[in-house]
Protein backbone atom coordinates (compact mmCIF):
# COMPACT_ATOMS: atom_id res chain seq x y z
CA UNK A 1 0.00 0.00 0.00
CA UNK A 2 1.24 3.43 -0.99
CA UNK A 3 2.38 5.64 2.16
CA UNK A 4 1.20 8.81 -0.08
CA UNK A 5 -2.65 8.33 -0.01
CA UNK A 6 -3.84 10.38 2.60
CA UNK A 7 -6.14 9.48 5.50
CA UNK A 8 -8.15 12.93 4.95
CA UNK A 9 -7.45 15.55 2.58
CA UNK A 10 -8.79 18.71 2.52
CA UNK A 11 -8.35 21.44 -0.58
CA UNK A 12 -9.07 24.96 -1.18
CA UNK A 13 -12.08 24.76 2.04
CA UNK A 14 -13.33 28.37 2.30
CA UNK A 15 -15.83 29.19 5.27
CA UNK A 16 -17.42 32.40 6.08
CA UNK A 17 -18.88 33.86 9.21
CA UNK A 18 -21.72 36.19 7.90
CA UNK A 19 -19.15 38.33 6.00
CA UNK A 20 -15.97 37.31 8.09
CA UNK A 21 -13.99 34.75 5.67
CA UNK A 22 -12.95 32.75 8.20
CA UNK A 23 -10.81 30.08 6.18
CA UNK A 24 -9.47 31.43 2.78
CA UNK A 25 -8.12 28.32 0.42
CA UNK A 26 -7.40 25.55 3.43
CA UNK A 27 -5.11 22.44 2.04
CA UNK A 28 -4.03 19.98 4.76
CA UNK A 29 -3.60 16.05 3.94
CA UNK A 30 -2.42 13.75 7.03
CA UNK A 31 -1.85 10.02 6.03
CA UNK A 32 -2.77 6.97 7.54
CA UNK A 33 -0.81 6.94 11.21
CA UNK A 34 0.32 10.64 10.70
CA UNK A 35 0.05 13.26 13.56
CA UNK A 36 -0.32 16.42 12.52
CA UNK A 37 -0.17 19.65 15.16
CA UNK A 38 -1.85 23.12 14.31
CA UNK A 39 -0.55 26.43 15.68
CA UNK A 40 -1.52 30.07 14.71
CA UNK A 41 -2.94 33.36 16.69
CA UNK A 42 -5.90 33.12 18.53
CA UNK A 43 -8.51 33.59 15.78
CA UNK A 44 -6.81 32.53 12.51
CA UNK A 45 -9.66 30.20 12.42
CA UNK A 46 -8.37 26.60 13.74
CA UNK A 47 -10.64 25.28 15.21
CA UNK A 48 -13.38 26.60 12.36
CA UNK A 49 -10.92 24.34 10.37
CA UNK A 50 -11.16 21.46 13.04
CA UNK A 51 -15.25 21.97 13.34
CA UNK A 52 -15.41 21.92 9.56
CA UNK A 53 -12.73 18.88 9.22
CA UNK A 54 -15.30 16.78 11.68
CA UNK A 55 -18.25 17.81 9.53
CA UNK A 56 -20.09 19.66 12.37
CA UNK A 57 -20.24 22.72 9.94
CA UNK A 58 -20.75 23.24 6.17
CA UNK A 59 -18.04 24.30 3.91
CA UNK A 60 -18.30 27.04 1.06
CA UNK A 61 -16.05 25.68 -1.40
CA UNK A 62 -13.07 22.76 -1.49
CA UNK A 63 -13.39 19.41 -0.52
CA UNK A 64 -12.81 17.14 2.29
CA UNK A 65 -11.58 13.40 1.03
CA UNK A 66 -11.54 10.74 3.84
CA UNK A 67 -10.04 7.52 3.01
CA UNK A 68 -10.72 8.24 -0.65
CA UNK A 69 -14.53 9.55 -0.06
CA UNK A 70 -15.38 13.07 -0.58
CA UNK A 71 -17.67 13.45 2.62
CA UNK A 72 -17.11 17.25 2.65
CA UNK A 73 -20.44 19.17 4.09
CA UNK A 74 -21.27 21.60 1.21
CA UNK A 75 -23.23 24.81 2.19
CA UNK A 76 -25.08 24.85 -1.26
CA UNK A 77 -25.49 21.20 -3.19
CA UNK A 78 -23.12 18.56 -2.45
CA UNK A 79 -23.65 16.26 0.29
CA UNK A 80 -26.86 17.28 3.05
CA UNK A 81 -25.89 17.24 6.76
CA UNK A 82 -28.66 13.78 7.31
CA UNK A 83 -26.30 11.83 4.83
CA UNK A 84 -22.94 12.98 6.19
CA UNK A 85 -23.84 11.95 9.78
CA UNK A 86 -22.77 7.99 9.53
CA UNK A 87 -19.20 10.33 8.34
CA UNK A 88 -18.89 12.04 11.49
CA UNK A 89 -17.99 9.06 13.91
CA UNK A 90 -15.16 8.55 11.38
CA UNK A 91 -13.67 11.99 12.43
CA UNK A 92 -14.33 11.90 15.96
CA UNK A 93 -13.58 15.09 17.86
CA UNK A 94 -12.23 15.77 21.00
CA UNK A 95 -12.92 19.46 22.85
CA UNK A 96 -11.11 21.55 24.88
CA UNK A 97 -13.69 21.64 27.16
CA UNK A 98 -14.49 17.92 27.04
CA UNK A 99 -18.40 18.34 26.38
CA UNK A 100 -18.72 15.09 28.47
CA UNK A 101 -22.39 13.84 29.10
CA UNK A 102 -23.18 15.34 32.81
CA UNK A 103 -26.40 12.50 33.66
CA UNK A 104 -24.09 9.34 32.19
CA UNK A 105 -21.44 8.17 34.01
CA UNK A 106 -17.77 7.79 32.63
CA UNK A 107 -18.94 4.13 31.44
CA UNK A 108 -22.25 5.35 29.96
CA UNK A 109 -20.25 8.15 28.51
CA UNK A 110 -18.11 5.89 26.09
CA UNK A 111 -20.83 3.00 25.91
CA UNK A 112 -23.31 5.74 24.01
CA UNK A 113 -21.42 5.33 20.52
CA UNK A 114 -20.89 1.88 20.30
CA UNK A 115 -24.61 1.34 21.44
CA UNK A 116 -26.08 4.03 19.32
CA UNK A 117 -24.15 4.35 16.47
CA UNK A 118 -22.34 1.62 15.96
CA UNK A 119 -25.24 -0.85 16.91
CA UNK A 120 -23.18 -3.30 19.37
CA UNK A 121 -25.17 -5.21 22.28
CA UNK A 122 -25.09 -3.60 25.47
CA UNK A 123 -22.89 -6.36 27.25
CA UNK A 124 -20.14 -6.26 24.46
CA UNK A 125 -20.33 -2.56 24.66
CA UNK A 126 -19.58 -2.26 28.09
CA UNK A 127 -16.69 -4.54 28.00
CA UNK A 128 -15.30 -2.71 25.39
CA UNK A 129 -15.94 -0.08 26.84
CA UNK A 130 -13.95 -0.69 30.10
CA UNK A 131 -11.60 -1.91 28.19
CA UNK A 132 -11.28 1.70 26.67
CA UNK A 133 -11.62 3.82 30.37
CA UNK A 134 -8.23 1.07 31.36
CA UNK A 135 -6.50 2.21 28.24
CA UNK A 136 -6.48 5.85 29.44
CA UNK A 137 -6.00 4.44 33.06
CA UNK A 138 -9.53 5.30 34.04
CA UNK A 139 -10.37 1.52 34.88
CA UNK A 140 -11.44 2.36 38.27
CA UNK A 141 -13.79 5.66 38.05
CA UNK A 142 -16.26 3.84 35.58
CA UNK A 143 -19.25 4.20 37.74
CA UNK A 144 -18.34 8.60 38.28
CA UNK A 145 -20.70 11.08 36.92
CA UNK A 146 -18.22 13.61 34.83
CA UNK A 147 -18.76 16.35 37.72
CA UNK A 148 -17.00 13.73 39.86
CA UNK A 149 -14.00 13.32 37.99
CA UNK A 150 -11.15 16.03 37.19
CA UNK A 151 -10.46 17.69 34.28
CA UNK A 152 -7.79 15.19 33.37
CA UNK A 153 -9.78 12.70 34.08
CA UNK A 154 -13.00 14.18 32.46
CA UNK A 155 -10.34 14.81 29.13
CA UNK A 156 -9.53 11.31 29.15
CA UNK A 157 -12.90 10.20 29.31
CA UNK A 158 -13.71 11.94 26.13
CA UNK A 159 -10.91 10.30 24.38
CA UNK A 160 -12.37 6.89 25.37
CA UNK A 161 -15.64 8.06 24.49
CA UNK A 162 -14.44 9.16 20.51
CA UNK A 163 -11.93 5.83 20.22
CA UNK A 164 -15.04 3.82 21.29
CA UNK A 165 -16.91 4.89 17.73
CA UNK A 166 -13.04 3.18 16.39
CA UNK A 167 -12.53 6.40 14.34
CA UNK A 168 -10.12 6.92 11.32
CA UNK A 169 -9.12 9.99 12.51
CA UNK A 170 -8.81 12.07 15.60
CA UNK A 171 -9.38 15.43 15.81
CA UNK A 172 -8.07 17.48 19.01
CA UNK A 173 -9.20 21.24 19.62
CA UNK A 174 -7.04 22.49 22.23
CA UNK A 175 -7.66 19.30 24.79
CA UNK A 176 -5.39 20.36 28.02
CA UNK A 177 -5.66 24.27 27.27
CA UNK A 178 -8.94 24.01 30.01
CA UNK A 179 -6.82 21.85 32.82
CA UNK A 180 -4.48 22.85 35.48
CA UNK A 181 -0.92 22.40 34.49
CA UNK A 182 -0.48 19.51 36.56
CA UNK A 183 -3.53 17.63 34.60
CA UNK A 184 -1.63 18.48 31.50
CA UNK A 185 0.59 15.80 31.15
CA UNK A 186 -1.84 13.23 31.91
CA UNK A 187 -3.77 13.96 28.69
CA UNK A 188 -0.54 14.27 26.68
CA UNK A 189 0.59 10.55 27.68
CA UNK A 190 -2.60 9.19 26.30
CA UNK A 191 -2.37 11.43 23.26
CA UNK A 192 1.56 10.14 22.90
CA UNK A 193 0.05 6.96 23.42
CA UNK A 194 -2.60 6.63 20.41
CA UNK A 195 0.35 8.46 18.24
CA UNK A 196 2.40 5.94 19.13
CA UNK A 197 -0.19 2.85 18.04
CA UNK A 198 -1.15 4.59 14.63
CA UNK A 199 -4.05 6.61 15.08
CA UNK A 200 -3.99 9.68 12.18
CA UNK A 201 -4.66 12.56 14.38
CA UNK A 202 -4.77 16.54 13.84
CA UNK A 203 -4.36 18.42 16.67
CA UNK A 204 -4.71 22.10 17.19
CA UNK A 205 -2.39 22.58 20.81
CA UNK A 206 0.53 24.44 21.70
CA UNK A 207 2.04 21.66 23.93
CA UNK A 208 5.60 22.13 23.02
CA UNK A 209 6.25 18.62 24.35
CA UNK A 210 3.17 16.98 22.20
CA UNK A 211 4.45 18.92 19.59
CA UNK A 212 8.12 17.19 19.36
CA UNK A 213 7.46 13.72 20.64
CA UNK A 214 4.55 12.77 18.40
CA UNK A 215 3.95 15.24 15.64
CA UNK A 216 4.90 14.18 11.72
CA UNK A 217 4.62 17.79 10.98
CA UNK A 218 3.69 21.24 12.33
CA UNK A 219 1.51 23.64 9.89
CA UNK A 220 0.98 27.24 10.67
CA UNK A 221 -2.32 29.26 10.42
CA UNK A 222 -3.05 32.75 10.22
CA UNK A 223 -6.05 34.53 8.96
CA UNK A 224 -7.34 31.98 7.66
CA UNK A 225 -4.45 30.43 5.82
CA UNK A 226 -2.08 27.63 6.02
CA UNK A 227 1.68 29.37 5.95
CA UNK A 228 3.99 27.19 6.43
CA UNK A 229 4.06 23.21 7.12
CA UNK A 230 7.37 21.34 8.75
CA UNK A 231 8.70 18.98 11.01
CA UNK A 232 8.62 19.79 13.93
CA UNK A 233 12.91 20.42 14.64
CA UNK A 234 12.85 22.45 11.38
CA UNK A 235 9.69 24.11 12.44
CA UNK A 236 10.75 25.49 15.82
CA UNK A 237 14.47 25.92 14.76
CA UNK A 238 14.30 27.64 11.41
CA UNK A 239 10.71 28.36 10.19
CA UNK A 240 10.87 29.80 6.95
CA UNK A 241 8.27 32.35 7.15
CA UNK A 242 8.26 35.85 9.52
CA UNK A 243 4.89 35.30 10.86
CA UNK A 244 5.91 31.87 12.00
CA UNK A 245 9.21 33.29 13.98
CA UNK A 246 7.40 36.16 15.26
CA UNK A 247 4.32 33.88 16.26
CA UNK A 248 7.03 31.62 17.96
CA UNK A 249 8.66 34.06 19.67
CA UNK A 250 5.49 35.66 21.25
CA UNK A 251 4.46 32.55 22.11
CA UNK A 252 7.88 31.59 23.78
CA UNK A 253 7.55 28.40 22.12
CA UNK B 1 -72.14 25.92 67.10
CA UNK B 2 -68.82 24.24 68.33
CA UNK B 3 -66.88 22.24 65.85
CA UNK B 4 -67.78 19.20 65.25
CA UNK B 5 -65.10 17.04 65.25
CA UNK B 6 -67.69 14.10 65.10
CA UNK B 7 -68.96 15.58 61.31
CA UNK B 8 -65.05 16.55 60.60
CA UNK B 9 -63.95 13.04 61.01
CA UNK B 10 -66.93 11.49 58.43
CA UNK B 11 -66.92 13.92 55.96
CA UNK B 12 -62.81 13.58 55.43
CA UNK B 13 -62.95 9.65 55.36
CA UNK B 14 -66.64 9.62 53.32
CA UNK B 15 -66.45 7.86 50.25
CA UNK B 16 -67.70 11.27 48.60
CA UNK B 17 -64.66 13.15 50.12
CA UNK B 18 -62.57 10.39 48.34
CA UNK B 19 -64.19 10.28 45.02
CA UNK B 20 -63.64 14.05 44.90
CA UNK B 21 -59.68 13.97 45.99
CA UNK B 22 -59.43 11.29 43.40
CA UNK B 23 -61.38 13.13 40.40
CA UNK B 24 -58.79 16.10 40.90
CA UNK B 25 -56.00 14.13 41.39
CA UNK B 26 -56.99 12.62 38.06
CA UNK B 27 -57.73 15.60 36.31
CA UNK B 28 -54.89 17.21 37.57
CA UNK B 29 -52.35 14.43 36.56
CA UNK B 30 -54.18 13.87 32.81
CA UNK B 31 -53.53 17.53 32.54
CA UNK B 32 -50.46 17.91 33.63
CA UNK B 33 -49.30 15.68 31.30
CA UNK B 34 -51.21 16.52 28.21
CA UNK B 35 -50.01 19.56 28.52
CA UNK B 36 -46.24 19.07 29.32
CA UNK B 37 -46.19 17.24 25.36
CA UNK B 38 -48.17 19.80 24.08
CA UNK B 39 -45.88 22.49 26.12
CA UNK B 40 -42.93 20.30 24.36
CA UNK B 41 -44.08 20.65 20.88
CA UNK B 42 -45.29 24.32 21.09
CA UNK B 43 -41.51 24.65 23.12
CA UNK B 44 -39.73 23.14 19.87
CA UNK B 45 -42.12 25.26 17.44
CA UNK B 46 -40.98 28.30 19.01
CA UNK B 47 -37.36 26.91 18.16
CA UNK B 48 -38.58 26.34 14.49
CA UNK B 49 -36.28 28.18 11.69
CA UNK B 50 -39.82 28.98 9.56
CA UNK B 51 -40.43 32.14 11.08
CA UNK B 52 -44.58 31.57 10.46
CA UNK B 53 -44.07 29.13 13.03
CA UNK B 54 -42.22 30.55 15.21
CA UNK B 55 -45.01 33.16 15.79
CA UNK B 56 -47.76 30.94 15.21
CA UNK B 57 -46.47 29.17 18.71
CA UNK B 58 -45.29 32.36 20.29
CA UNK B 59 -49.27 33.73 19.35
CA UNK B 60 -50.31 30.21 20.88
CA UNK B 61 -48.73 30.84 24.25
CA UNK B 62 -49.49 34.59 24.77
CA UNK B 63 -53.33 34.02 24.30
CA UNK B 64 -53.21 31.09 26.73
CA UNK B 65 -51.75 32.39 29.04
CA UNK B 66 -53.74 36.49 28.81
CA UNK B 67 -57.26 34.74 29.22
CA UNK B 68 -58.03 33.70 32.96
CA UNK B 69 -58.22 30.30 32.99
CA UNK B 70 -61.80 30.50 34.32
CA UNK B 71 -62.93 31.82 31.51
CA UNK B 72 -61.06 29.25 29.29
CA UNK B 73 -63.02 26.63 31.01
CA UNK B 74 -66.82 28.43 31.06
CA UNK B 75 -65.54 28.62 27.22
CA UNK B 76 -64.46 25.28 26.07
CA UNK B 77 -68.14 23.51 28.33
CA UNK B 78 -70.59 26.27 27.11
CA UNK B 79 -69.20 28.13 23.88
CA UNK B 80 -67.58 25.02 21.94
CA UNK B 81 -71.20 22.99 21.68
CA UNK B 82 -72.59 26.02 20.39
CA UNK B 83 -70.14 26.12 17.78
CA UNK B 84 -69.43 22.46 17.17
CA UNK B 85 -72.55 20.72 17.59
CA UNK B 86 -70.95 17.35 18.07
CA UNK B 87 -69.94 18.42 21.59
CA UNK B 88 -73.41 18.72 22.95
CA UNK B 89 -73.78 14.74 22.69
CA UNK B 90 -73.32 13.14 26.32
CA UNK B 91 -69.99 11.85 25.53
CA UNK B 92 -68.68 15.16 26.51
CA UNK B 93 -68.26 15.38 30.01
CA UNK B 94 -67.78 17.91 32.37
CA UNK B 95 -64.42 15.92 33.00
CA UNK B 96 -63.48 15.97 29.41
CA UNK B 97 -64.07 19.83 29.20
CA UNK B 98 -61.71 20.60 32.19
CA UNK B 99 -59.69 18.10 30.62
CA UNK B 100 -59.25 20.37 27.66
CA UNK B 101 -59.70 23.82 29.33
CA UNK B 102 -56.98 22.70 31.72
CA UNK B 103 -54.33 21.26 29.25
CA UNK B 104 -54.60 23.77 26.77
CA UNK B 105 -53.87 25.84 29.49
CA UNK B 106 -51.41 23.91 31.25
CA UNK B 107 -49.25 23.99 27.68
CA UNK B 108 -48.95 27.67 27.38
CA UNK B 109 -47.12 27.57 30.97
CA UNK B 110 -45.41 24.16 29.70
CA UNK B 111 -44.28 25.52 26.70
CA UNK B 112 -42.54 28.66 28.11
CA UNK B 113 -40.89 26.00 31.08
CA UNK B 114 -39.36 23.51 28.38
CA UNK B 115 -38.26 26.38 26.34
CA UNK B 116 -35.62 27.46 29.05
CA UNK B 117 -35.25 24.31 29.75
CA UNK B 118 -33.80 23.93 26.50
CA UNK B 119 -31.50 26.33 26.17
CA UNK B 120 -30.22 25.75 29.55
CA UNK B 121 -28.81 22.83 27.96
CA UNK B 122 -24.76 23.64 26.79
CA UNK B 123 -24.21 24.20 22.86
CA UNK B 124 -21.33 21.95 23.26
CA UNK B 125 -23.63 18.39 24.09
CA UNK B 126 -25.12 18.49 20.82
CA UNK B 127 -21.80 19.04 19.02
CA UNK B 128 -20.91 15.87 20.90
CA UNK B 129 -23.59 13.99 20.08
CA UNK B 130 -22.78 15.23 16.50
CA UNK B 131 -19.57 14.35 15.87
CA UNK B 132 -19.71 10.96 17.78
CA UNK B 133 -22.36 10.40 14.89
CA UNK B 134 -25.24 10.54 16.65
CA UNK B 135 -28.70 11.35 14.83
CA UNK B 136 -30.60 14.19 15.55
CA UNK B 137 -33.74 12.51 17.07
CA UNK B 138 -31.03 10.43 19.33
CA UNK B 139 -29.15 13.95 20.57
CA UNK B 140 -32.47 14.81 21.30
CA UNK B 141 -34.14 11.73 23.30
CA UNK B 142 -30.28 10.73 24.81
CA UNK B 143 -28.76 13.53 25.86
CA UNK B 144 -31.35 16.97 25.59
CA UNK B 145 -34.07 15.56 26.86
CA UNK B 146 -32.60 14.31 30.02
CA UNK B 147 -30.40 17.19 30.67
CA UNK B 148 -33.80 19.80 30.34
CA UNK B 149 -35.93 17.36 32.56
CA UNK B 150 -33.71 18.08 35.12
CA UNK B 151 -33.63 21.15 34.72
CA UNK B 152 -37.94 21.88 34.92
CA UNK B 153 -38.26 19.55 37.39
CA UNK B 154 -38.75 22.21 40.36
CA UNK B 155 -41.11 24.76 38.06
CA UNK B 156 -42.52 21.93 36.69
CA UNK B 157 -43.65 20.85 40.93
CA UNK B 158 -44.57 24.14 41.33
CA UNK B 159 -46.86 24.07 37.89
CA UNK B 160 -49.03 20.78 38.75
CA UNK B 161 -49.39 22.01 42.70
CA UNK B 162 -51.06 24.82 40.95
CA UNK B 163 -53.20 22.93 38.64
CA UNK B 164 -54.16 21.07 41.28
CA UNK B 165 -56.05 23.70 42.81
CA UNK B 166 -57.03 25.11 39.40
CA UNK B 167 -59.28 22.23 38.95
CA UNK B 168 -61.47 23.43 41.94
CA UNK B 169 -62.33 26.28 39.20
CA UNK B 170 -64.27 22.68 37.28
CA UNK B 171 -66.88 23.61 40.29
CA UNK B 172 -68.45 25.85 38.55
CA UNK B 173 -69.25 23.17 35.35
CA UNK B 174 -70.08 21.11 38.02
CA UNK B 175 -67.70 18.43 37.51
CA UNK B 176 -67.88 16.57 41.29
CA UNK B 177 -63.99 17.12 42.46
CA UNK B 178 -62.98 17.96 46.21
CA UNK B 179 -64.58 21.24 45.80
CA UNK B 180 -67.57 20.54 44.21
CA UNK B 181 -68.60 17.65 46.72
CA UNK B 182 -67.53 19.79 49.01
CA UNK B 183 -69.84 23.12 48.54
CA UNK B 184 -72.48 20.74 47.48
CA UNK B 185 -72.38 18.60 51.05
CA UNK B 186 -72.55 21.99 52.82
CA UNK B 187 -75.32 23.08 51.00
CA UNK B 188 -76.78 20.24 52.82
CA UNK B 189 -75.97 20.92 56.73
CA UNK B 190 -74.56 23.81 56.18
CA UNK B 191 -71.57 22.74 58.40
CA UNK B 192 -68.96 25.37 57.01
CA UNK B 193 -65.69 24.79 58.94
CA UNK B 194 -65.65 21.60 59.33
CA UNK B 195 -66.20 20.30 55.62
CA UNK B 196 -64.05 23.03 54.57
CA UNK B 197 -61.17 21.42 57.18
CA UNK B 198 -61.63 18.34 56.09
CA UNK B 199 -61.45 19.30 52.26
CA UNK B 200 -58.42 21.54 53.08
CA UNK B 201 -56.71 18.02 55.00
CA UNK B 202 -57.06 16.30 51.35
CA UNK B 203 -55.40 19.35 49.36
CA UNK B 204 -52.48 19.43 51.83
CA UNK B 205 -52.61 15.32 51.48
CA UNK B 206 -52.10 15.20 47.93
CA UNK B 207 -49.87 17.92 47.68
CA UNK B 208 -47.92 16.58 50.02
CA UNK B 209 -47.55 13.35 48.53
CA UNK B 210 -46.39 15.13 44.97
CA UNK B 211 -43.88 17.02 47.11
CA UNK B 212 -42.33 13.72 48.26
CA UNK B 213 -42.32 12.23 44.57
CA UNK B 214 -41.29 15.46 43.56
CA UNK B 215 -38.45 15.17 46.01
CA UNK B 216 -37.59 11.67 44.67
CA UNK B 217 -37.40 12.52 40.76
CA UNK B 218 -35.42 15.43 41.92
CA UNK B 219 -32.67 13.22 43.88
CA UNK B 220 -32.76 10.85 40.52
CA UNK B 221 -31.74 13.73 38.66
CA UNK B 222 -29.00 14.36 40.97
CA UNK B 223 -26.61 12.21 38.64
CA UNK B 224 -24.14 11.39 41.58
CA UNK B 225 -22.79 8.28 41.76
CA UNK B 226 -23.78 7.87 45.79
CA UNK B 227 -27.52 8.18 44.24
CA UNK B 228 -27.54 4.99 41.73
CA UNK B 229 -30.86 3.07 43.48
CA UNK B 230 -33.46 2.95 40.30
CA UNK B 231 -34.95 0.72 41.99
CA UNK B 232 -36.86 2.78 44.02
CA UNK B 233 -37.98 5.11 40.93
CA UNK B 234 -40.92 5.41 38.51
CA UNK B 235 -40.42 3.23 35.47
CA UNK B 236 -40.80 6.36 33.60
CA UNK B 237 -37.87 8.23 35.15
CA UNK B 238 -35.67 5.49 33.98
CA UNK B 239 -37.00 6.09 30.73
CA UNK B 240 -36.50 9.86 30.28
CA UNK B 241 -32.93 9.25 32.20
CA UNK B 242 -31.82 7.66 29.23
CA UNK B 243 -32.86 4.02 29.75
CA UNK B 244 -30.67 2.17 31.98
N1 LIG C 1 -19.87 30.47 15.21
C1 LIG C 1 -19.22 31.57 14.83
N2 LIG C 1 -19.91 32.65 14.38
C2 LIG C 1 -19.29 33.78 14.00
N3 LIG C 1 -17.96 33.94 14.00
C3 LIG C 1 -17.20 32.91 14.42
C4 LIG C 1 -17.80 31.68 14.85
N4 LIG C 1 -16.80 30.84 15.24
C5 LIG C 1 -15.65 31.51 15.04
N5 LIG C 1 -15.87 32.75 14.53
C6 LIG C 1 -14.85 33.74 14.17
O1 LIG C 1 -13.98 33.11 13.27
C7 LIG C 1 -12.63 33.48 13.51
C8 LIG C 1 -11.79 32.22 13.74
O2 LIG C 1 -12.21 31.62 14.95
P1 LIG C 1 -11.62 30.25 15.47
O3 LIG C 1 -12.34 29.91 16.73
O4 LIG C 1 -11.61 29.26 14.38
O5 LIG C 1 -10.12 30.69 15.79
P2 LIG C 1 -9.00 29.87 16.57
O6 LIG C 1 -7.80 29.91 15.70
O7 LIG C 1 -9.49 28.56 17.01
O8 LIG C 1 -8.75 30.83 17.84
P3 LIG C 1 -8.38 30.40 19.34
O9 LIG C 1 -6.91 30.15 19.36
O10 LIG C 1 -8.74 31.64 20.11
O11 LIG C 1 -9.21 29.23 19.72
C9 LIG C 1 -12.66 34.41 14.70
O12 LIG C 1 -12.60 35.74 14.21
C10 LIG C 1 -13.99 34.15 15.34
O13 LIG C 1 -14.47 35.30 15.96
MG1 LIG D 1 -9.95 27.67 18.89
Amino acid sequence: MSGSQPMIAASEITKHYGRLEVLKGVSLGVERGQVKVVVGPSGSGKSTLLRCLALLEPIESGSIVLDGEDVAWQARGGRGERSLVPFRSQLCMVFQHFNLFPHLTALENVMIGPVHVRGVDRKEARDEAMALLARVRLGDKAERYPHELSGGQQQRVAIARALALRPKVMLFDEPTSALDPELVREVIDVMEELARDGMTMIVVSHEMRFAHEAADAIVMMDEGRIIEEAPPDRFFRDPTHERTRRFLQLAEL
Amino acid sequence: MQFDRQIFWEALTSSTFAAGAALTIGLAVAAQAAGSILGLVVALLRGSSLPPVRWGAAAYVWLFRAVPTLLQLLFVWNALPQLIPSLRDPWFTPFLAAFLALSLNESAYMAEIIRSGLASVDRGQMLAGKTLGLRSDQIFRLITLPQMIRVIIPPTGNEFITLLKLTSLASVISLRELLTVTSQTVAVNFRFAELYAAATVWYLAIVSVFMVLQAQLEKRYQWSSRERDVRTMPVFARVAAGNR
